[in-house]
């Protein structure tokens, strides 16, 4: 199995998953209940495929860390398949596959998330396996040395390797001076070697608790028989004593814009613009989320139509709104067409924006940006991993896990008036931040 | 339930209930008048419905106009006689929906209570396309500068080598389009194409979702029912086979830190072979995954490669085998060594029951979780057809999986197996490890374009590295001259896509000091000076000591003629036989400098003069005519191809001069 696909601990992967939106009209029904270790458990039942989801959103990403051991949640999701006390090295990925089953794993900035999907006669196995992970993850110094070596790696592929691969980095430290999201979840390699054996041992004992967590299951399950096999593995399972972090700081509010420049090896240059989002719960996220389609999603959203088609001045504009739960940013990647400048292709976005704050969007518009979104929600519970997710994530962000209901709702009540309020509100230029990506071969040519 | 348990044992798995029964929904089917054949799998669960159409056509060689059929989806959706592109775009958009062509496929989905739109936009671009001129020429251009790219992507030179040699360049399988035969495409044959294969008779059309079977008829009769049949002929291709023994085949990447490695052979195995699906399980074995024999020794025992796979694919032509890893340069030989170890293991009976089992746990699996998707269903319905599967080839697939024996593999295992019968292509650092890997086979090389390399060893045995170096300089105006050769100033130009680009060069070889600058128009973009021990970038005002390694670059241009030092400097140069540059005979030579950088120099067997120069860090520099500057020779034009820029660079001299006066203002 490719390790690069499995540990999406990366900076955009984990960005597109908080970044999905919407769910269906189709009422997503579920069952709920709590352990008293605190466990939140959520069940869906749908018996069409004879496959089961089994997931655990810990409630710890890069921004529960110590700014001196940066990197730790994301290092944690690659030490977690080391094994239990019950379970041997390396054996997690091969049993998963071995029943037939798949597994998967990724960090971000709020949470650390693993789920498995299996033929829906080995649920117990995943649940057992889940919960060896929960109660006494192997964490010793053989795993540790030798995640450290694949974390390196991942960093080195997915970031320093990659065309535009640091964006995140770049902006993350810019754009948050006080609040922890300065940092991004790949964290610094520094951090992880110093670290010793028993701040691990720490981190586990404090984040990876049951009260720190939301166990959901969904597929071909047995409501009855599932809560039984939850219990018998999961009641045992100590409640957490360590002191969560959780980081009350409000960024200040920035009133200059700050610019930069990065060079890196890519072919063309790029604009990176970042804006400041509300917290994920607030009101405003629905009308955000469809402004961010409408500037970038499809290939007749404003600035594809305007600033790719017309003016040919860049190959893509891509929104990428990363709805953090304490306020994400708003991003906007441009990369140039052959020739542009940067200010010049800066300058193309910008116009449209200022015409969209300006004259707002028109009526017909309005309706096409409806049906896309429309269209986003329904496909967005296609599978029922994908299910698992959504409920999980509604439980930890909104409190309740039937938000994933009340989403289309919420779309519906975003008015034409809304977009054109929020474009001015949040896309401000005082306290953007603007970078600029230039190749190194810029400068050495020849 | 109230349960409560005890002690809970968990020192071993829980034990799986029953195994749960796999049902595989059935597609309804109806044909058209005009013979479309349509497949219906009836899923309510989401309001939305896809259609995908397939063409069941014989492969097309498309010969000098190779690249034909990669426009034709793109064509397609280039606009229709009622609406433009823009208004195609839009109007997709609108409906939050989508649609994509392929040349022999097309698929659109959207939410069920728009799917009347949809079909009018889907059969408008599949039955009256209006194929502008403009949109081709747009595609032609994006298609030269994507043959540019792959010029430098190991990934895509590995494939288009390996197509060649396992299928032969006169085969659809192993054609491939060029910059001239991308622009021998024309508007007449796009249209050609579409008239001769876009036919209902030979169409599948699957429709998956929130559909009954009547809506399906009613719908797929009023948007489909006017496209209008034809005869299209089935075309007969050679079945190429392995080869007699095994070669190696080579593509040097010189600026590669690994080689891509990869063994392949044609096998003559089609879907419908009774061999087909333990063929699977064989090389599920052998490289399906992270419980692949490939991945543990490769990757877990020997550390060569973050991973190793194979796969054997089956064509209702000719299919093939493939194992592929990226593996660190200094491990190449060593790895190739491996794959044709593993190639051989699997024909000793080695095969365990463990093995055989997890594979079909993994194989059966992956079936079981591909049912959640609806579509999967239609996939199984439309594959039945094309590739004359039995009837019930899926519902029994689990059945037959399971049926699937140790001895059988064991049988199996010769015919599928050719470690001896393959070819081992590399692309990477070649003169790394070309030496080493004599032992496996025929060396034969390749350019990054795939084409066979020709390269002849050196007959006259008087020819050494010192001398080719030496007629070089002799050739340029003699040491002398060059010697006196203090300064030089070079002012040359490219263009790229219309922007002009200016690179001035100035050197004083006596400070020693060198400026480059590059100007976009009349902007400058970036300006370097150049010191012994440092160099200074200067971009959009802004100051910067170069990074070591492109300072190590850089420091090269403070040397006007370096040949003319290689000696004093401890460089030593190798002869490495004859190789073309341009349909020209030239010396290939490798110079190696004290700190171990390497560069590759051809110079002309005829004229002596230097015609490209290779290295890791700068790339490719293929040098031009040369002119006489009062008694010195220069190149007036150079094609620079770096690993740094998406498209080679041709640059042309406009102005050149040699001990020009400099001013110290010059150096600031």
């Amino acid at each position: 199995m490719n390790k690069r696909k499995l540990f999406s601990g990366g900076l955009l992967t984990g960005l597109l998953c908080l970044t999905a939106i919407a769910q269906s009209q189709e009422k997503i029904k579920f069952k709920e209940f709590t352990l008293a270790n605190g466990l939140t458990v959520i069940m869906h039942q749908d018996k069409t495929t004879p496959i089961a989801a089994v997931s655990v959103l810990y409630h710890v990403g890069s921004k529960n860390e110590n700014p001196e051991r940066t990197g730790f949640a994301h290092f944690f999701e690659h030490l977690l398949f080391e094994g239990s006390e019950n379970i041997g090295r390396g054996e997690f990925m091969k049993k998963i596959e071995g029943i037939g089953g798949t597994l998967n794993a990724y960090t971000t900035n709020d949470q650390t998330y693993y789920h498995e999907v299996v033929p829906s006669n080995y649920l117990e196995t995943a649940l057992y396996m889940e919960s060896e992970r929960m109660m006494h993850a192997k964490i010793d110094s053989v795993g540790v040395e030798t995640q450290r070596e694949v974390v390196k790696e991942e960093k080195r592929q997915r970031m320093d390797n990659q065309p535009y691969g640091s964006i995140l980095i770049e902006v993350l430290k810019r754009a948050y001076q006080k609040h922890p999201y300065h940092w991004a979840t790949i964290g610094s390699m520094e951090h992880l070697n110093a670290a010793s054996l028993d701040e691990f041992m720490t981190f586990y004992k404090t984040y990876y608790v049951p009260n720190n967590a939301v166990l959901s299951i969904a597929g071909d399950i047995d409501y009855d028989q599932t809560e039984a096999w939850v219990k018998k593995y999961f009641d045992e399972i100590p409640k957490g004593q360590g002191e969560i972090n959780r980081p009350h700081i409000t960024e200040p509010k920035r009133d200059q814009e700050i610019r930069d420049t990065v060079y890196d090896n890519i072919q063309l240059p790029a604009v990176v613009e970042a804006y400041n989002l509300p917290r994920k719960d607030s009101p405003d996220s629905y009308a955000l989320n469809m402004l961010s389609t409408y500037l970038a999603g499809g290939k007749s959203s404003l600035l594809n139509k305007e600033v790719v088609d017309k003016q040919q001045k860049a190959v893509q504009v891509v929104a990428m709104p990363l709805d953090l739960e304490d306020g994400g940013l708003f991003l906007f990647l441009g990369i140039a067409n052959m020739g542009i400048q940067a200010d010049s292709l800066e300058y193309a976005i910008d116009e449209q924006i200022s015409k969209l704050q300006n004259q707002g969007i028109t009526d017909s518009d309005f309706a096409k940006l409806k049906a896309q979104i429309e269209n986003m929600v329904v496909n967005r519970f296609s599978s029922v991993a994908g299910i698992a997710e959504s409920l999980a994530e509604a439980k930890v962000y909104y409190g309740h896990a039937d938000e994933v209901n009340q989403e289309m709702k919420k779309y519906n009540q975003v008015t034409k008036a809304d977009i054109q309020r929020v474009a001015k509100q949040y896309l401000v230029k005082n306290g953007r931040v603007v970078l600029h990506y230039l190749p190194k071969s810029t400068a050495q040519h020849q | 339930m109230g349960l409560s348990y005890g002690q809970v044992d968990r020192s071993k798995y829980p034990e799986p209930g029953p195994a749960p029964e796999i049902n595989i929904g059935n597609a309804e089917t109806f044909t058209l008048a005009n013979g479309l054949k349509v497949f219906v799998v009836e899923n309510h669960k989401l309001p939305r419905v896809t259609y995908s159409l397939v063409l069941d056509r014989s492969p097309v060689y498309e010969g000098e106009k190779a690249g034909l059929t990669s426009f034709v989806g793109d064509m397609l959706m280039g606009g229709t006689q009622r609406r433009t592109k823009d208004e195609l775009d839009e109007a997709i958009d609108r409906i939050g929906g989508s649609i994509t062509f392929g040349s022999a496929s097309a698929s659109a989905s959207s939410l069920t209570k728009y799917q009347d739109k949809l079909l009018t936009l889907f059969s408008d671009i599949l039955l009256h396309p209006s194929f502008p001129q403009t949109e081709l020429d747009k595609l032609k251009k994006q298609a030269i500068s994507g043959l540019a790219s792959e010029k430098d992507d190991p990934e895509a030179i590995s494939d288009k080598v390996a197509n060649v040699v396992l299928y032969g360049k006169d085969h659809p399988y192993g054609e491939f389009a060029t910059e001239k035969t991308v622009a021998n495409v024309q508007l007449t044959d796009v249209k050609t194409y579409y008239d001769t294969y876009f036919k209902p008779n030979i169409g599948y059309l699957a429709i998956v979702g929130d559909i009954t079977k009547k809506e399906a008829e009613k719908l797929t009769n009023q948007y489909f029912g006017s496209w209008t049949k034809g005869d299209v002929k089935k075309i007969e291709w050679p079945v190429p086979a392995a080869p007699e023994k095994t070669n190696v085949v080579l593509v040097n990447r010189p600026t590669s830190v690994q080689s891509i490695v990869k063994v392949t052979y044609p096998l003559a195995l089609k879907y419908n072979d009774p061999d087909a699906l333990a063929a699977q399980v064989l090389n599920n074995i052998l490289g399906g995954g992270s419980t692949g024999r490939l991945f543990l020794n490769l990757r877990e025992r020997k550390g060569y490669t973050y991973g190793a796979y194979s796969t054997i694919s089956p064509d209702k032509i000719v299919g093939n085998f493939d194992a592929n890893a990226s593996v660190r340069t200094e491990v190449t030989d060593s790895a190739i060594y491996q794959f044709l170890q593993e190639l051989k293991r699997l024909d000793q009976n080695t095969i365990t029951e463990e093995e055989l089992a997890s594979a079909k746990a993994v194989m059966s699996g992956r079936f079981g979780r591909s049912l959640e998707q609806p579509a999967t269903i239609a996939r199984f319905a439309i594959n039945t057809e094309l590739q004359e599967l039995p009837q019930d080839y899926y519902k029994n697939y689990l059945k037959h999986l399971n049926e699937v024996s140790v001895a059988q593999l064991n049988s199996l295992a010769p015919k599928y197996s050719k470690p001896d019968n393959a070819y081992i292509v590399v692309v990477g650092n070649t003169d790394a490890f070309k030496d080493k890997l004599k032992p496996y086979g025929d060396i034969a090389y390749y350019t990054n374009t795939g084409e066979p390399e020709v390269k002849t060893a050196v007959q006259d045995a008087s020819v050494t590295a010192e001398g080719v170096i030496n007629n070089y300089l002799k050739a340029l105006g003699g040491r002398e001259k060059l010697q006196s050769v203090k300064s030089l100033k070079s002012v040359q130009e490219a263009e790229v896509q219309g922007m002009k680009i200016t690179a001035a060069l100035l050197v004083d070889q006596t400070k020693p000091v060198a400026v480059q600058t590059m100007k976009m128009g009349d902007q400058v973009l970036s300006k370097i000076i150049i010191h012994k021990d440092k160099a200074t970038m200067e971009m959009k005002g802004q100051q910067k000591e170069a990074p070591a390694e492109m300072f190590q670059a850089l420091k090269q241009t403070l040397t006007i003629f370096p040949e003319l030092y290689y000696a004093a400097n401890g460089a030593k140069v190798a002869l490495d036989g004859i190789g073309k540059v341009n349909e020209e005979d030239a010396y290939k030579i490798i110079v190696t400098q004290p700190d171990g950088t390497k560069v590759v120099n051809y110079y002309s067997v005829s004229s002596g003069l230097k015609l490209k120069s290779t290295s890791t860090s700068i790339g490719e520099v293929e040098f031009g005519a040369y002119k006489d500057y009062n008694g010195v020779k220069l190149p007036i034009g150079s094609t620079i191809n770096s690993p740094n820029m998406p498209v080679p660079l041709k640059m042309t001299v406009v102005e050149q001069e040699i001990n020009p006066t400099l001013s110290v203002s010059d150096f600031e």
